[in-house]
């Protein structure tokens, strides 16, 4: 983390982070097993929406994107471009340990084995898979770091986008994405801009 | 508050009470919904934390100029219709315009939402403005036939003196209870104007991705949610200024609000949702032969 992100807020900025940390919408991407451990996590049993995060259905809508299982070369690219269409701030959350080194299927040919090189991962629900409690408990500490103002994993994607695009490049080719985020990093004033 | 200073600080201050109002419904909606799937649900407020967190959000993606303006229409023509609905103690626009204006106004932001996700170019947006605009065909046929019943008998079609009509005589004059046939009628086509199941065929989630707000993120989403909290109470009071009576304090209107509102919920919270043609079927088998019968029962009485 740079010395930039550490500076300190403004106090608008506390009061906003603690009333945003109380919505937030889930896109959940199921690729693998894990999808099954979220209608408990979600209905009447674990109830998600007491804490305001909620299951929603397009990438435009949602600030959290949910990785719940193993990628392979086919699904990684969809996931990039969905995630490409999520606006800031937004959280990839890597659920299971096929998103962290592979899990079960890391000696297999076609699965990736670190979500990490390729999308800014924000927190990690380690497990084979994570109980919907330990769901619940990953959220939270979500919330915890939006509230003081620490889950700025998005800003490095746009800040350090050579090194994600380098990692995407080495595995698909040259994959067509839709927007050019180096442009949106500059306009947005996520960067400095270079002229 | 319907002349002078009074009247311009109503005017600037009617929009953030309405939508104060629609966040605490819209909240209400939520937890009563939650209660009934004995979840703990969210708190009374979550709408408040959505628009905030929609309208901070850091990037925006437009679509297109249209795109753009589409939201101020959206928005725009709700307020706009907010104003000619009489509420205790403001009535100031209501003489300009009756019901009729109100109907046509009612039209604004639906078209406006086709005109945005127009050009956005997602199917499923396009499916969801074909079903809004399916919908209407529906409901407000039967809203209008209630509405005709209702002017007939009265002479007017003022939304105002038909509510001071009804003030006057008693809840027995009230239109639900003296013209049931049309207050039944109304009351389906309510449910389909609030957009709750089962004629949620709209918005629709598990089929259409949201319909038309499938393209829609951050700023676009958050006027999206301020004009569906400031339309939740207007359209509840267009119903209740005309079948229950109105309301001549404010404590009366929000008992009024929440009361029927938690009518419409409850049967949200236990039905499915209808396919398209099925729903607009029902409106024109069920509600809308009612609204008839009243009115030729109206139209009997009256020779």
């Amino acid at each position: 983390m740079s010395d930039k992100e550490l500076t300190q807020r403004s106090a608008w900025e506390t009061v906003l982070a603690s009333l945003k940390k109380r919505s937030l919408w889930m896109l959940h991407y199921c690729t693998g097993c894990g999808a099954v451990e979220l209608p408990p996590t979600m209905t009447s049993r674990f109830d998600m929406e007491r804490f305001g995060i909620m299951p929603m259905v397009t990438p435009r809508q949602a600030d959290i994107l949910l990785i719940t299982g193993y990628l392979s070369v086919k699904t990684l690219k969809r996931v990039i471009l969905i995630y490409e269409q999520m606006q800031a701030p937004k959280y990839v959350v890597g659920f299971g340990s096929c998103t962290i080194n592979g899990g079960m299927y890391w000696n297999s040919y076609a699965t990736m084995k670190s979500l990490d090189r390729y999308l800014p991962v924000e927190l990690y629900l380690a497990g084979c898979m994570p109980r919907p409690e330990a769901i619940i408990s990953g959220f939270n500490s979500l919330i915890d770091r939006i509230d003081r103002g620490e889950a700025n994993s998005w800003k490095d994607y746009y800040e350090n986008y050579e090194f994600y695009r380098k990692n995407q490049e080495h595995t698909f080719g040259d994959i067509e994405t839709h927007r050019s985020i180096a442009d949106d990093a500059q306009y947005y004033g996520f960067v400095e801009v270079t002229k | 508050m319907n002349s002078g200073i009074g009247l311009i600080v109503w005017i600037i201050a009617y929009p953030f009470v309405s939508f104060f109002l629609g966040v605490l419904l819209g909240g209400y909606g939520r937890k009563l919904t939650a209660r009934v799937q004995r979840r703990v649900g969210p708190t009374w407020i979550q709408p408040l934390f959505d628009v905030i967190k929609l309208m901070t959000k850091q990037t925006n993606i437009s679509h297109g100029y249209m795109h753009d303006v589409a939201m101020m229409m959206l928005v725009g023509g709700t307020l706009m219709t907010m104003y000619f609905v009489p509420v205790p103690g403001f009535h100031y626009f209501s003489q300009f315009g009756d019901y009729i204006v109100v109907m046509y106004l009612l039209l604004v932001p639906p078209l406006g939402m086709a005109l945005g996700v127009g050009q956005t170019a997602n199917p499923n947006g396009s499916i969801g403005i074909s079903r809004a605009l399916q919908m209407l065909a529906g409901y407000e046929i039967t809203l209008v036939m209630t509405f005709i019943g209702f002017a007939m008998k009265h002479g007017t079609t003022s939304m105002y003196e038909l509510m001071k009509l009804q003030q006057a005589g008693g809840p027995a004059t009230w239109g639900i209870f003296a013209e049931p046939l049309l207050g039944i009628a109304a009351l389906f086509a309510l449910q389909g104007m609030l957009n709750e199941k089962p004629f949620e065929v709209i918005i629709a989630p598990h089929e259409i991705a949201t319909g038309p707000m499938t393209e829609m993120g951050g700023k676009y989403l958050g006027m999206m949610f301020i004009q569906h909290l400031i339309a939740l109470p207007m359209e509840l009071t267009i119903f209740m200024n005309l079948f229950l009576g109105g309301a001549q304090s404010w404590v009366e209107y929000v008992v009024k609000l929440f009361v029927l509102f938690t009518l419409v919920l409850v049967v949200n919270a236990v039905y499915g949702r209808f396919k398209t043609d099925g729903a607009l079927r029902f409106f024109w088998k069920l509600p809308l032969p009612l609204a008839a019968l009243g009115v030729v029962m109206i139209m009997a009485n009256g020779m």
